[in-house]
């Protein structure tokens, strides 16, 4: 589903990727780790054009994003993605929020979009929101409803970019239960987040990242509790 | 007050020529700095660089020189009398330069506006597939203009003042026809005053709908 292939970012003559190889199977769940400043945001968004690439390949949804021939709003289509700040339309009611993409970019009329969105409205449970605007949510309600708008576009791949560290922390739970439950329905996911309960219990392998680069990566249980890298057993021993 | 009832007829018509001017550059002024601004945010260097020196040029030097160059300089170089018409020319050159003038101003208003729109919400819109263009016209632009309603009514009321430096290029508006009336009557005090209490009920009330609608927008804020 994702392909990378050395994968190199800077920003002016500050270099942040320093070479990233990985490859994330259909319907896999990978969860990004790493100190603050390793370079797993960035990574993230180069996964669907927000940054980009300096040098190396990236091969996502069966397309190609780093060659120039590549239509990039194509393939973002395929890859959804969720925000650390919710980033939802200020503007726009909670319906409005979620039908906008299919309606403008996937060209589908009002009343189908609307059917999509209340679907997507009863899965993240706010079915009783959609004519409130963004600002009348609590944050974790504003993050499902970013989930829901991403999962309205029916991409193959879910981008999370630390979904929940902006939340409080009673609102961590429902957002990490919807994503459990995509992850459940077979939905491809890279996660960039700090909550290691949901790396080690919905994660099918954990990719540590530190300066740029993949230190470690495994399944979670073995990368937990037995990290090889010293950098790794560093990092867990003062997260946990 | 014999004076003022009778020439109060000619004044009102002055004042209506005043207001179509007025809207006219207001709509104009828009349309341009809406382009302008864009062209200020384009990544392509060449239009960028256009927008920046139309911004500077007309911000840098005063509206009634670029009035007397436009309307009276180029036809001293250029057939443009014959080419749109002796009547013509002087009123829609006058028309133009105006409203290029103000959207100058506009430009950096509505610029202003679109840098203000957080970086996350044209982050969001990629990240749906969103063109440049369905990101500005439904997600950006949007949210700008709510932002950018109280600078651009200041910018109305300017625009309707700056039609007063029409006169002195010909024009025929509100200014004009007072010092006609005064040629004949010589009642400088009397007119004047008329003319300027018909441009403060013109402006008072554009400013006192701005505050209504602000105010409204400030109720549902969003």
């Amino acid at each position: 589903m994702i392909n990378v292939k050395n994968l190199h970012k800077s920003f002016g003559d500050k270099e942040i990727l320093k070479g990233i190889d990985t490859h994330v199977a259909e319907q896999e769940v990978v969860v990004v780790i790493g100190p603050s400043g390793s370079g797993k945001s960035t990574f993230l968004r180069c996964l669907n054009g927000l940054e980009r690439v300096t040098s190396g390949e990236i091969e996502i949804a069966g397309m190609k994003l780093t060659d120039p021939k590549t239509n990039i709003h194509k393939l973002r289509q395929h890859v959804g993605m969720v925000f650390q700040q919710f980033n939802l339309f200020k503007h726009l009611t909670i319906l409005e929020n979620i039908t906008i993409g299919p309606r403008k970019v996937k060209k589908m009329s009002g009343r189908e979009a609307d059917q999509v969105a209340r679907a997507l409205l009863e899965k993240v449970g706010l079915t009783d929101k959609e004519a409130s605007f963004p600002d009348e949510l609590s944050g974790g309600q504003q993050q499902r409803v970013a989930i829901a708008r991403a999962l309205a576009m029916e991409p193959a791949v879910m981008l999370f970019d630390e979904p929940t560290s902006a939340l409080d922390p009673e609102m961590v739970g429902e957002v990490l239960q919807v994503m459990k439950s995509l992850a459940a329905d077979g939905m491809t996911m890279v996660v960039v987040t700090h909550e290691m309960g949901f790396a080690r219990e919905v994660g099918h392998r954990v990719i540590f990242m530190d300066d740029g680069l993949v230190v470690e990566e495994g399944k979670p249980e073995a990368l937990f509790s037995n990290p090889q890298a010293q950098r790794t057993q560093d990092f867990l021993a003062k997260i946990i | 007050m014999n004076v003022i009832w009778q020439n109060l007829p000619a004044l009102l018509d002055g004042l209506r020529l005043t207001v179509q001017y007025a809207l006219g550059a207001i709509v104009l002024m828009v349309v341009i700095g809406l382009v302008a601004a864009l062209m200020r945010l384009s990544r392509f260097r060449i239009l960028n660089w256009v927008a920046w020196a139309y911004v500077e040029i007309f911000r840098s030097t005063p509206l009634l020189v670029q009035l007397f160059f436009v309307v009276l300089g180029l036809p001293a170089i250029l057939p443009v009398n014959e080419w749109f018409g002796q009547l013509t020319y002087p009123i829609l050159a006058a028309a133009l330069t105006l409203s290029l003038n103000e959207g100058a101003y506009v430009t950096e208003i509505i610029r202003a506006g679109i840098l203000g729109v957080d970086r996350g919400q044209k982050e969001a819109a990629d990240s749906i597939a969103m063109t440049g263009f369905q990101t500005m016209r439904y997600i950006v632009l949007p949210q700008a203009f709510k932002r950018m309603i109280p600078p651009l009514v200041n910018q109305a009321a300017q625009t309707i003042k700056d039609t007063s430096l029409l006169a002195p290029v010909g024009i025929i508006e509100l200014v004009y026809k007072g010092e006609i009336v005064i040629a004949s009557t010589f009642a400088s005090f009397s007119i004047w005053g008329v003319i300027a209490v018909l441009y403060f009920i013109l402006i008072f009330s554009v400013s006192q709908c701005a505050s209504y609608l602000e105010r409204r927008l400030q109720v549902d804020k969003r």
